[in-house]
């Protein structure tokens, strides 16, 4: 019984080159959290996020990478399915067969991942989308221009009796901030909860960001959280590594000469990624 | 009382076949439809021949005893399949592969049938090529050839080690092809147990289904039978376990005539047996001769060592060993053809030269890899010899390979004519189940050749040629009451059987009918030995139906109701052989009377008396078989001794 | 030796199965597996109880009748062998053997420890040939075929059709099967006029047939008896693109 129409070979192509895309996205991926191990404050980890979140290229592309994760997941759980159907009767005897390394488990392996994503998207893309509250940051210059602007209106007598209080009341929070949430290097409020943005920008200002440095910085102190971001990304290497070559594989990428090399390549693709994941975390607790 | 008319077409040999091609009746495309074929068997020839009826748009039914067509026993041919194709330029051409095969078969073989299979040959390959064979070709990306016994050029096209495989897997394909079309019906494990006779004329089958014991019926308008031989009469052969020569026990018994069954060819390159349990000798192929060079010591007290244990065959010193092939026969040294090269084994244990259990010979390959290189070696005979480790957990590669002569092939059979038809009108036997090419004694790839060349090009003709007047009969109905009477003699043979109710298993007295044929009617046989083996067998049959036990029932698959049906058919093919080998009073080929050979220890044959075709009718259960003689006559060769010295 | 040998026994396709235990003692280590249950039956036999139905014909590792699921390993605890090529030798005394049918849904159970295979038959009807009836073909040297070609296309003729590969396969996927036989004429200059039609027929029977998908566990080319490489499913894989998205078929 097929769960999809199409034929087996389409449907593990389809998953191949859906994980071949992840497999260009985690490079990017990897490429921006290292930002944060840079020196200076978040600001190239910041300047990163902002353009990811606000290119409108990259949103399209945001849309495809949902799109290809969910088409990579429900791929894999119908195929799943569907093998095991396979056979309906098992075996006593479990199989003694040796197999390519992490192959008879990626769907574990891979399902394991996604309770990850689960998790990292509660923690980072909810706040994005506004579905959960972070910590959120705004530049200091867009801060001033939007007082500036208000300033004039009050000047103009424009604003009601209670914007002006509220301006009042922000004016006052803006001179008692507190240090830790101006980074003064990089001109920027950060760190703050979604009741400081107002409070210290006011209630009509937009132009604020959510603080993933900060959001990060903060995930990483705590050892537990570290320690399961570190096991998920041995787990993601064990995926990766049966991944790249079953892709190769199954996308017909096969060749006497270069099969040596593609089993080389996995295996670097498969420790070095998952590494410099790993760097960051490790990093943020022990070093920074 | 049958008459045996071989129907050979007048005129020069080479142009005989070419004239039947001309003069034969065809059917017309839009009557091929109606006219049923049934083809049992689907090895080589009964693949092939079902595939180019189907093609031509018979109606074709296939049986197969296994579960698929591609399991048939010509799939174990290792060596190759020869061709007068001439293409390594060594002087090769179609007479010279017809003399050659004639010559090797000991001059017992029919002259124009030898001509056709040494004229088709070159088509076989062709066709094969077409189909996909991968064949092995050389730098050039041209066909390689090897050299096999028997032959002093090289004409034998081979796939690895696994020729026979990859030539049924071509047929198999074939067939496949005819099968997705729907011109060719497949019917997995039946076995077939009877011929249905109307009229004289054979008008289908009667199967048992293996699978669930129902009884089925089959009409058509002709039967080809293609079920291989019945070297397992001897129960350690090469054969596979269901190879057998029921079926065509089954149709002597109808009135087709069983032609020369003491030709029994012995392959000189098998492992040899090791336990009581052996269930199968495994053969090594022939192409082994080619760089194999087989010895025993030359001094009783090595061999006697060697069999104990003291010494290892590296031990003995090469003045010490007696390659005894290149010794007696110098010009074809370890290519000598199989009967030769069997007996000579025979004689060297014989005399207490044996290694291993004492009935092994060594088949060296040191000086092979000295010569051309591990390397070339492996390349030739690589899966040979692991296949030889496996079973015998010996690296042939350092120490010699051990080897003996064990059954191998059949080449007597259902007698057939030019038309390859049977005594029985309507019933054609093709392959190896037939007697027709091969004489006293077969030429190693040889009988992949003559499989192939039945079933793509001799049947798809004569078949056709019979038909052709088959049009104007009503179509055969399963209700005639021929088909009553078929299936109740097989179910009340089926229900004698479980009816026994003894004590011993099957196997057993298979296992004891080995023994007694390979020891009285084996390689060297005497008046005395068939003498005394004939009331063995007799004796043996009569135990069998009296303390035989089949357990089960026949409503499932039972494999244990299978052999006894094939053993109550071998135990009194058993017997034809050995009436027909005592009748033989000469040596030829395959058959050997140890009263009738040479000073040198050769075949010697009895031309005057005994240049014929022995075929025998039954005539009854309780009644002896009659021998009809069909002359042989050599008028395009010279009749001569065989000698590869 | 002495053996323990828990074997599946069930009387046909729709009946429940169940193992029985048997025990045989004084077996030779030189005795292949597939004698070792014969001596079993000829003990089931004397006992007047029905012997173990196993499927097996040239005992030689060719004709690809036997198969047996023996101690999670289809042809047992050795490499590039079918289960008649097995040898005691590589069990040991006191040994308990568990032998199973192979499991996949494409091959029912007929008897005991017999499947009914005849789906890779269907396969190859799809298109496992070339289309070319008797007579009428070019010269065998007509078209010269690259040495290395043609040794390829050999080893992937070589296979036996045992089913080995569905039996390893955790997915009981037949990939390794099809693409043998897609191999084999994706090598050859014959094979490539019908190359699309082929991979496309063969594909769509295999997964028609309820054979699951290759999850490239590679479990298919560990146990092959004839040592068909994974090479192969590459290679199909490739030809089914081809075949979809270049080719007009």
């Amino acid at each position: 019984m097929k769960l999809v129409k199409l034929t087996s070979i389409t449907k593990k192509m389809a998953l191949a080159a859906a994980g071949l895309f992840l497999l260009v996205f985690l490079l990017l991926h990897a490429s921006i959290n290292l930002c944060i191990i840079r020196d200076d404050g978040g600001l190239w980890y910041r300047n990163a996020c902002h353009f990811m979140g606000t290119n409108y290229i990259v949103k399209v592309f945001e849309v495809i990478l949902l799109a290809i994760v969910a088409v990579h997941i429900i791929l894999a759980v119908i195929v799943t399915i569907e093998n095991y159907m396979a056979r309906p009767v098992r075996y006593a005897v479990s199989s003694k067969t040796k197999t390519h390394t992490g192959s008879k488990w990626m769907i574990w392996t891979g399902g394991l991942i996604a309770c990850f994503l689960v998790l990292h998207c509660m923690n980072f893309y909810a706040v994005k989308i506004g579905l959960v509250e972070g910590k959120y940051t705004a530049k200091i210059d867009k801060v001033d221009a939007f007082f500036q602007q208000k300033a004039m209106k009050m000047q103009n007598g424009e604003l009601n009796q209670k914007e002006t209080e509220e301006m009042t009341a922000q004016l006052q929070a803006i001179n008692s901030i507190p240090e830790n949430k101006v980074d003064v290097k990089n001109k920027e409020l950060v760190n703050l909860t979604k009741e400081e943005v107002f409070k210290y920008c006011g209630t009509d200002f937009e132009d604020y960001e959510p603080d993933f440095y900060t959001m990060a910085n903060e995930l990483f102190k705590k050892p537990i959280y570290t320690l399961i971001y570190l096991l998920v990304f041995v787990v993601l290497g064990y995926h990766l590594f049966h991944a790249i070559n079953s892709l190769c594989q199954t996308l017909g990428c096969n060749h006497k000469k270069y099969n040596g090399a593609i089993e080389t390549c996995a295996l670097g693709y498969a420790v070095i990624v998952p590494l410099l994941f790993a760097v960051v975390p490790i990093y943020v607790m022990f070093i920074k | 009382m049958i008459e045996l008319n071989s129907k050979i077409p007048q005129g020069e040999l080479s142009e005989k076949w070419t004239k039947y091609k001309a003069a034969q009746h065809l059917v017309n495309p839009a009557n091929k439809r109606k006219l049923d074929v049934i083809v049992v068997g689907t090895g080589l020839a009964g693949a092939s021949a079902a595939a180019s009826l189907g093609a031509l748009g018979f109606n074709v039914k296939i049986f197969c005893i296994s579960d698929s067509p591609r399991r048939a026993h010509s799939i174990a041919a290792q060596g190759g399949i020869n061709a007068a194709k001439n293409y390594q330029n060594d002087g090769d051409s179609v007479g010279r592969l017809f003399y050659d095969t004639i010559k090797g078969g000991d001059y017992r073989s029919r002259e124009a049938n030898v001509y056709r299979l040494a004229e088709v040959s070159n088509n076989i390959i062709d066709q094969c090529v077409a189909q996909g064979v991968p064949f092995a070709r050389d730098y050039a990306g041209l066909l390689d050839n090897r050299s096999f016994g028997g032959a002093q050029v090289s004409r034998t096209f081979y796939a690895k080690g696994q020729t026979g495989q990859q030539l049924l897997l071509g047929a198999y394909s074939a067939l496949s092809m005819q099968i997705k079309k729907g011109s060719v019906k497949l019917y997995e494990r039946r076995e077939m147990m009877d011929v249905v006779m109307i009229d004289g004329r054979a008008r289908g089958i009667i199967t048992r289904n293996l699978t669930t014991g129902e009884i089925e019926r089959w009409a058509s308008h002709c039967v080809i039978l293609a079920t291989g031989g019945y070297g397992n009469v001897y129960y350690l052969s090469t054969n596979a376990m269901n190879s057998n020569g029921s079926a065509a026990w089954q149709c002597y018994k109808k009135g087709a005539a069983f032609a020369n069954p003491c030709y029994v060819q012995i392959h000189p390159t098998c492992i040899p047996v090791h336990g009581e349990y052996q269930s199968k000798l495994t053969l090594m192929s022939e192409s082994l001769r080619n760089d194999g060079r087989i010895w025993v010591p030359k001094k009783k007290e090595d061999a006697e060592a060697i069999r104990k244990g003291q010494l290892k065959p590296t031990d003995i010193k090469e003045e010490d060993r007696d390659y005894y092939l290149e010794r007696r026969y110098p010009a074809f040294g370890n290519l000598v053809p199989r009967d030769i090269a069997s007996r000579a084994a025979k004689e060297r244990c014989d005399a207490g030269y044996g290694v291993g259990t004492g009935h092994a010979v060594y088949l060296d390959f040191s000086s092979a890899i000295e010569r051309l290189g591990k390397d070339v070696v492996e390349a030739r005979y690589g899966n040979l010899f692991q296949m030889y480790e496996k079973i015998v957990d010996e690296n042939p590669y350092e120490t010699p390979m051990m080897i003996y002569p064990a059954v191998h092939y059949t080449m007597g059979g259902l007698w057939v004519d030019y038309e390859l038809q049977t005594t029985i009108k309507g019933l054609f036997a093709a392959g190896e189940a037939n007697f027709s090419d091969h004489g006293a004694n077969r030429l190693g790839a040889s009988a992949l050749m003559q499989g192939l060349a039945d079933g793509y090009f001799v049947l798809p003709y004569t078949v056709q040629n019979y038909l052709s007047d088959q049009i104007y009969e009503a179509p055969i109905s399963t209700n005639n009451p021929a088909f009553d009477d078929a299936e109740a003699e097989v179910r009340r043979k089926i229900e004698k059987l479980f009816a026994v109710n003894g004590t011993k298993s099957v196997d057993s007295f298979q296992k004891e009918l080995g023994k007694i044929m390979w020891e009285h009617v084996g390689m060297g046989r005497t008046k005395e030995s068939l003498q005394q083996a004939i009331p063995m067998i007799v004796a043996l049959k009569q135990d069998f139906w009296q303390s035989m036990r089949v357990t089960g029932d026949n409503n499932s698959m039972n494999p244990e109701l299978e052999k006894a049906v094939r053993f109550a058919d071998h135990v009194e093919l058993a017997l034809l052989i050995a009436k027909d080998a005592l009748q033989r009073e000469e040596s030829c080929g395959g058959h050997f009377r140890e009263e009738y050979q040479t000073d040198e220890g050769e075949a010697k044959r009895n031309d005057n008396e005994f240049m014929f075709v022995g075929a025998w009718e039954y005539t009854g259960e309780d009644n002896e078989p009659i021998l009809h003689k069909e002359e042989l006559n050599y008028e395009f060769i010279k009749v001569q001794q065989r000698n590869y010295k | 030796m002495k053996l323990t040998l828990k074997i599946w026994r069930q009387d046909n396709a729709k009946s429940k199965g169940r193992f029985e235990t048997y025990h045989l003692d004084n077996i030779s280590p030189d005795c292949s597996f597939l004698e070792m249950l014969d001596i079993l039956n000829e003990q089931l036999i004397n006992k007047i109880s029905h012997p173990v139905c196993f499927d097996n014909d040239c005992r030689e590792g060719i004709c690809g009748m036997c198969g047996l699921y023996i101690n999670g390993r289809p042809h047992g605890n050795d490499d590039a062998v079918t289960t008649c090529q097995l040898h005691m030798r590589h069990f040991s005394d006191g040994d308990t053997i568990t032998i199973e049918p192979w499991r996949a849904k494409p091959f029912p159970i007929i008897r005991d420890l017999v499947v009914d295979r005849s789906a890779f038959d269907k396969i190859i009807q799809e298109g496992g040939y070339i289309s070319v009836s008797t007579g009428g073909v070019p010269d065998g040297n007509a078209i010269p075929i690259p040495k290395n070609k043609a040794d390829e296309a050999m080893d992937s003729a070589a296979c036996i059709g045992c089913g080995a590969c569905v039996a390893a396969c955790k997915n009981a996927s037949a990939m390794l099967f099809v693409s043998a036989k897609v191999s084999q004429f994706a090598l050859l200059p014959q094979g490539k006029p019908e190359a699309a039609k082929r991979v496309m027929a063969m594909v769509k029977k295999m997964d028609e047939l309820g054979f699951g998908s290759c999850s490239n566990t590679y479990a298919c080319e560990a146990e092959c008896p004839k040592q068909i490489k994974r090479s192969n499913i590459a290679r199909l894989n490739r030809e089914f693109f081809k075949a979809k998205v270049v080719s007009e078929e």
